[in-house]
């Protein structure tokens, strides 16, 4: 088949500027308030073959988190004392609305290594990996946040020890309105995004970003506005986690 | 029934056969396998290139395993499928798993445990009598050999065997690759994957089908090709009788 | 090897079943093999509990999730428009690609595709195409000028076995749950979806008015069976498959044709009986998989 050779493109009009951003009280697409999170979706064991694994899915955004591991090394790599974190995020072609050839995203998989290393007691697997995949089916914004929420708990259902349950929230600033769990559109028309991930219950950030152009009073207040979601999103974590436990017994 | 094929053969006819062992020096072992010939058949309407299927097989082997498809009790097998141009993409892929699985099925592997054996070959009933041929030059042990026939179900319903590449590309509903073991002549050894009653060259090892057929299509396909493997087999054995491996220690 | 075998009596009695099935897989499968049950509990020709749900990708135009147990594919097809070639002006095109991301086996690893993955997108292509399911003249828009480039991309999630079964039936169930796009001609003869509040009052008259559904031909059911000794065991696990390594795939059509028997070696001969039970349970898992799709089908249609 010659597909490879014809060049397609997707039939979907061009998205007219979005003025209603502009307006001091718009309403968010979805009639959230600026300061609600999505319903959150939470399981874990979407996948039999990995060691633990975990499934999101928060309004549009859909994620599958699978981990592996503590497994041998994959390179030959020198000896190590503490355990290695191996992190990997890739897209489905049909992830977006206009289909893309799916592929890795290093960036990420960069922010969600370093969002949960600090989290992960290392010590406990010396010389070997957790590999940790995540493969986004849809993305509907807000992509990283419910991946690392995602990824934590896949790593709980896999056994793996930490400190603590990672869970994370990101804000975008537009105008003058702070937007908790953007979605993919309002991303699109931030001036600026903060996101922070934290281990609630011991009151810990592991990672913290902060891109666009921010008044020191805005970061504080978004600070409250994250830390607060995390810790209500930490809770549901756990009462996910809690349920596949009675179920098994 | 009469099917009139542009080469003037009967359905059931296969074309000419012909093999060359150890065409190749660096390679430990090697064969050249054809089938067509351009001077036999009386209409040259067609290009010769597109009549002959012309296959070349090297083994290089047993080697010292490779880190992917290490196994300490078994000997693994690699097949890489060279395309006649450009890069190797998914049919290329396809025939290298079609081609390792069979290869696998009639090579002891338990001889050379730890080790790698690459079969490198450049088209696919052919590909699989050539690089047969070309593990017998290298001296690889086998429990069989395999014998491969490719047959064409024309439009009209009726079968035919061997089918040249011109044939193939014009009036096919479906085609079939299959192999078969080769006729044994000896006693079988114990621990081969015989079923009582049966002979074992009835049975199939591979079988690859394009194209839609009824199912009793496929059954007399595979009546028809098993009797041509016969033939096929008794050529093969004919010509690796001939000419036994020239130099014993190149198995090594 | 005979060392192996009075250490394995011996230690039979006092072993516990987990560390006997991991030690020895073939003579514990063999075991269960005698009185014709498979650990899962299922006897030989039974295929494993099969969903389907259709619509599960909200951003693709057609989209299946399928589970044969635990094994799981996701397939969703996407339209894109394109140039008809010279040859078939009438005609759209059907790219089907198979994707194994490393979330669904610990075999593979990123930068490391599964060398089985661009085989099984080969097979489905050949299932598909010369099943004749799609009729490529129906994707045509604008004859020469634009026709409809269908992306089906299947992505497995979980591998459990079967895996190219699952993923034929999660491109013919994305296939038959496919909705085509209203399109209408932009001034500058690009094609573009009309929707919403446009939709009564089109600008522009609309292209492909009665067009919105494929017409399915003869759907292509699968299923691969392991065959070993004897034995025949429809629908294999992983676990069945690594340790019986003779695979026999026999893809039917609706009406009963013979699109594809698929046997790449193994040390299992197939012989005419062997074939011809093979396609028998084929036959039985084409009924129950065509009910799953009109059961799928029509729930679809009363929600």
């Amino acid at each position: 088949m010659s597909t490879a050779a014809t060049t397609t493109y997707s039939p979907s009009p061009a998205k007219k500027q979005q003025t209603i951003f502009k307006d001091l009280d718009w309403v968010r697409s979805d009639g959230r308030g600026f300061q609600q999170c999505r319903p959150a979706f939470l399981r874990t064991g979407a996948t039999s073959a990995a060691s633990g694994s975990a499934y999101a899915e928060f309004g549009n955004t859909k994620v599958i988190v699978s981990v592996f591991g503590p497994r041998e090394s994959k390179k030959a790599m020198m000896y190590s004392d503490i355990g290695r974190l191996n992190c990997n995020i890739s897209y489905t072609t049909f992830s977006t609305s206009i289909r893309v050839q799916g592929s890795d995203n290093k960036e990420f998989s960069a922010m969600l290594h370093k969002a949960l290393e600090g989290a992960i007691i290392l010590e406990s697997f010396p010389k070997t990996t957790v590999d940790v995949f995540a493969l986004v089916l849809e993305s509907g914004g807000s992509d990283l946040p419910v991946i690392i929420s995602c990824a934590s708990l896949a790593l709980a259902d896999a056994g793996i020890m930490m400190y603590d349950i990672v869970s994370s929230v990101s804000v975008t600033c537009i105008g003058k309105n702070l937007i908790i769990d953007p979605t993919s559109e309002e991303e699109d028309h931030r001036d600026g995004s903060f996101l922070i991930s934290c281990m609630p219950s011991r009151n810990e950030v592991t990672q913290l970003t902060l891109t666009g152009e921010w008044t020191t009073a805005k970061v504080h207040e978004a600070m409250e506005l994250c830390i607060d979601a995390c810790s209500k999103l930490g809770d549901i974590m756990r009462s996910c986690l809690k349920e596949t436990a009675s179920t098994l017994q | 029934m009469e099917v009139d094929r542009i080469d003037g053969r009967t359905p059931n006819q296969l074309r000419p056969l012909a093999c060359s062992r150890n065409v190749l020096h660096r390679a430990h072992g090697s064969a050249r396998w054809s089938q067509g010939d351009s001077t036999s058949y009386k209409t040259a309407i067609v290009n010769t290139k597109e009549r002959n299927t012309i296959i070349l097989a090297a083994v290089y082997g047993p080697k010292a395993g490779t880190r992917k498809g290490e196994n300490p009790e078994k000997a693994s097998i690699e097949v890489v499928w060279k395309p006649r141009t450009g890069q190797s993409g998914k049919s290329e892929k396809e025939c290298e798993l079609i081609l390792r699985r069979t290869l696998q099925s009639i090579c002891l592997l338990t001889v050379h445990p730890n080790t790698t054996t690459s079969v490198i070959v450049q088209l696919l009933p052919c590909a699989i009598n050539a690089s047969c041929a070309a593990l017998v030059d290298a001296g690889f042990p086998l429990k069989h050999l395999a014998v491969a026939v490719g047959c064409g179900l024309s439009e009209g319903g009726s079968v035919i065997l061997d089918p040249s590449k011109a044939e193939e590309e014009l009036k096919f509903q479906a085609y079939t690759h299959l192999v078969f073991l080769n006729s044994s002549l000896s006693v079988l050894p114990e621990g081969l994957p015989h079923v009582e009653g049966k002979p074992v060259e009835d049975g199939i090892i591979t079988s690859v089908t394009h194209g839609a057929m009824s199912v009793n299509d496929y059954l007399c396909c595979m009546e028809r090709a098993q009797a041509a493997s016969a033939k096929i087999s008794e050529f093969l054995r004919r010509s690796l009788q001939s000419q036994l491996p020239s130099d014993p220690a190149k198995a090594l | 090897m005979a060392e192996k075998a009075t250490e394995k009596t011996g230690m039979e009695g006092e072993m516990e079943v987990d560390a006997y099935r991991r030690l020895f897989p073939l003579p514990f499968y063999e075991r269960h093999l005698l009185d014709s049950l498979r650990p899962d509990g299922r006897p030989l020709s039974r295929s494993r509990d099969t969903s389907l749900s259709l619509g599960a990708v909200s951003s693709a135009d057609g989209s299946a999730l399928v589970k044969f147990g635990d094994t799981t594919m996701l397939a969703a097809i996407k339209l894109e428009v394109m140039t008809p070639s010279k040859e078939s002006p009438d005609e759209g095109c059907l790219g089907i690609e198979f994707h194994m991301p490393p979330i669904c086996s610990p075999i593979v690893r990123p930068g490391k595709p599964a060398e089985i993955a661009p085989v099984i997108s080969k097979q489905l292509e050949d299932a598909i195409l010369s099943s004749g399911l799609i009729n490529l003249k129906e994707l045509s828009l604008i004859s020469g000028k634009a026709a409809w480039m269908t992306y089906v991309d299947i992505y497995c999630l979980n591998a459990d076995g079967s895996l190219f079964d699952a993923a034929l039936f999660a491109a013919v169930a994305a296939f038959s749950h496919l909705q085509i796009p209203l399109v209408s001609l932009s001034e500058g003869g690009r094609v573009i979806t009309v929707s919403g509040e446009n939709l009564d009052n089109p600008a522009k008259e609309l292209v492909n008015k009665d067009k919105r559904n494929l017409t399915l031909h003869s759907i292509p059911f699968s299923l691969t069976c392991v065959l070993h000794k004897n034995y025949i065991l429809a629908d294999p696990t992983a676990e069945e498959e690594s340790i019986m390594e003779t695979l026999l795939t026999v893809v039917l059509d609706s009406s009963s044709q013979l699109i594809s028997l698929y046997k790449p070696g193994g040390s299992v001969l197939a012989f005419k009986t062997t074939v011809q039970d093979c396609i028998s349970h084929t036959r039985k898992r084409v009924k129950e998989l065509q009910k799953i799709l009109s059961e799928a089908l029509s729930d679809m249609e009363i929600d």
